[in-house]
């Protein structure tokens, strides 16, 4: 056994050898693309309209062939971004086979499913039945917790070669520093006046994720069975093109939730103008709010808009 | 991209080799246990001749668990409880030794510019600001330390180094107690602590600055002796090797964790205060006390060992 250890170790090298060189060429590649994108933009203008033409074809070219390199960076090892590197150090987070990756993904979304399903209980638990400062910490950690080890998990995933819109990245990293402010919150007069609606709110807030997570999960698997979508599409916790097909039903409650969210910034700035408010906390809190509704109501706004839009050319064209 | 082509294909043999060596592995592990729990059971019914060969035996076995111990470190490994909760099944494994190093390298870096960061704000908190606000960064900063260096030590021990459990229980301790203190709401309780606790922490970010800056030369000077092991880290506490000019060391460590007894009993003091209303003060005495414990003892545990290695070799001569 000893020797097939050997063997494995020199092909552990070769393998090495293999990665350094195949991402120096693709990196030589890229940049020359880079270049020669370049000097085509600077000839646009000095241009015939044949010329234009063979221009633009170029550019499509070379949009594949970046589409290539991404696909092919997926499987080679890649440098951590800001993030990760903070958290995780150089250790290389790059899977490096589609099963592995498919596998990942799944354990996220699992992940995902069970801590709302623990979070749905634990808010039920101290909206009902436990009234005491101390579990509504170990909820609030629970969730800034959650959100933390989501944003490390987003980031492997990016990574490996998901593709997440911004927002719904950067808005866990809020969701985070929202946990983290109620943590500090003290026990008080306007802490008491906010906390039911609050505790409240995380209750439905779980089981619209819930759902959504639930019902994603299915639709995803309907579409990448028929390779309609790519495989490492994730659930998230907006509305996406794609859902259209089977879960407009999810709509309705997604903007439930964010108006919630902007009464909670409403009912927040409220307090913070009660005389008897001294916590920092409170204003805070409700910009943070506002800026949650914000970006969730402004994203989903957006997709809803594609949709009409599209529908009103397919309108046209019939 | 036939280079690619070619990659790809041995990724997928290596993956193959990776997956046939793991399992002759723990098949061999298995045979292994099996035959030392059937000498144990023989041990009771044996001839000195036949103990003597068993003992052989147990070397030889000892010997090829170390064996498989440093193949295992250049194989994939499912990642322990805490990894897989925080970061799924995303393989940690570093696979040459260089990258292992440059990793071990990089953690202790970060130990060191963060112990002073942590530094430089405890000494901001407690002579500058004395805002609770500023406090609670303060504290955050904490709690996000100890976490990441949990998950990194995780990582660590994963790729083979043999760090010892108390060094990295006591920073799931420490996580604890900072967030604690976290919650503590502004009050006279957290007033009458507030200036130990942060002179405490700029002691403790001094002492730890001056471990790791020391050690990683004394580490390093070792190393090239060849009488450590190179996936030896730098902790915050005084292990075997540091006898050899790291003496100096100990009386600050002693003062740091004399110090941790002592905001113990300041905090258990204020819990049977009158006007002590806070579950706080008393869920921070205990962890201060369980870290004073803990350091204490182990680093009474290398002295005291110390002195045994000595007396046997003054009785020696």
């Amino acid at each position: 056994m000893q020797e097939t250890h050997k063997v494995y170790r020199q092909k552990l090298e070769e393998l090495n050898n293999l990665q350094d060189a195949c991402s120096s060429s693709i990196r030589k590649q890229k940049r020359k693309l880079k270049d020669l994108k370049y000097s085509l933009q600077r000839c646009k203008y000095t241009s015939s309209p044949e010329e234009c033409d063979l221009i633009q074809q170029i550019n499509i070219q070379i949009k594949e062939r970046q589409n290539v390199f991404f696909d092919m960076e997926a499987y080679l090892p890649k440098r951590n971004g800001l993030y990760l590197n903070l958290v995780l150090g150089n250790v290389n987070v790059t899977l490096l086979s589609n099963q592995a990756k498919f596998a990942y993904k799944d354990e996220y979304e699992k992940f995902k499913l069970y801590l709302t399903i623990i979070l749905l209980l634990g808010a039920v638990a101290c909206r009902f039945i436990l009234h005491y400062r101390v579990t509504d910490e170990v909820f609030n950690f629970l969730l800034v917790w959650y959100y933390c080890t989501l944003t490390i998990r987003e980031s492997i995933l990016i990574s490996n070669g998901s593709r997440i819109k911004g927002w719904w990245v950067s808005h866990h990293y809020v969701s985070t520093f929202l946990s983290g402010v109620m943590l500090t919150w003290p026990d008080g007069l306007m802490y008491q006046m906010f906390r039911n609606q609050f505790l409240a709110f995380s209750i439905f807030q779980s089981c619209v994720q819930f759902l959504q997570y639930y019902y994603q999960s299915g639709c995803l698997y309907r579409l990448r069975a028929l390779g309609k979508r790519n495989h490492l599409d994730l659930t998230v916790e907006g509305f996406q093109s794609w859902m259209w097909r089977g879960l407009t039903f999810l709509l309705p409650f997604l903007f439930f939730g964010h108006f919630w969210q902007l009464y909670n910034a409403i009912t927040l700035f409220g307090l913070s103008r009660h005389k008897e408010c001294k916590e920092w906390q409170v204003f805070v809190l409700a910009l943070t709010f506002l800026l949650l509704f914000l970006g969730n109501f402004l994203t989903t706004l957006k997709v809803v808009h594609t949709k009409l839009q599209k529908n009103k050319d397919e309108m046209k064209k019939l | 991209q036939e280079t690619h082509k070619l990659y790809k294909q041995k990724l997928e043999e290596l993956t193959k080799l990776q997956d046939g060596i793991s399992s002759s592995i723990a098949r061999q592990k298995k045979q292994l246990k099996e035959l030392s729990l059937a000498f144990k059971n023989c041990k009771s019914t044996t001839t000195a001749e036949q103990e003597e060969s068993i003992r052989e035996i147990e070397g030889l076995i000892k010997e090829r668990q170390s064996v498989f111990f440093e193949m295992e470190a250049y194989l994939p490994k499912k990642n322990g409880l805490y990894l897989s909760l925080v970061l799924g099944n995303v393989n940690v494994t570093l696979l040459s030794k260089q990258a292992k190093f440059a990793y071990k390298d990089e953690y202790e870096k970060f130990k060191l510019y963060l112990t002073i960061i942590l530094l430089i704000i405890s000494s901001s908190c407690r002579f500058l600001f004395n805002s609770r606000v500023t406090d609670a960064v303060f504290n955050f900063l904490l709690v996000w330390y100890y976490c990441t260096l949990t998950i990194r030590e995780s990582i660590l021990i994963t790729n083979g180094s043999r760090i010892k459990g108390w060094w990295v229980f006591h920073h799931y301790v420490s996580t604890f107690l900072s967030g604690v203190m976290l919650t503590w709401p502004d009050g006279l309780m957290y007033q009458k602590f507030r200036n130990q606790f942060l002179s405490f922490s700029m002691y403790q970010s001094f002492v730890q600055f001056l471990q790791y800056y020391y050690q990683s030369g004394c580490l390093y000077r070792l190393r090239t002796l060849g009488e450590r092991h190179n996936m030896d880290l730098t902790v915050e506490g005084f292990q075997s090797w540091m006898w050899r000019g790291l003496t100096f060391l100990l009386p600050f460590l002693f003062f740091g964790q004399f110090l941790q007894l002592y905001n113990a009993i300041t905090l258990f003091q204020l819990a049977r205060h009158p006007q002590c209303k806070e579950w706080q003060v008393l869920m921070c005495g205990l962890p201060f006390f369980v870290l004073f414990v803990g350091n204490f003892f182990t680093t009474l545990r290398v002295v005291h060992q110390k002195f045994q290695c000595q007396n046997r070799e003054a009785k020696a001569k």
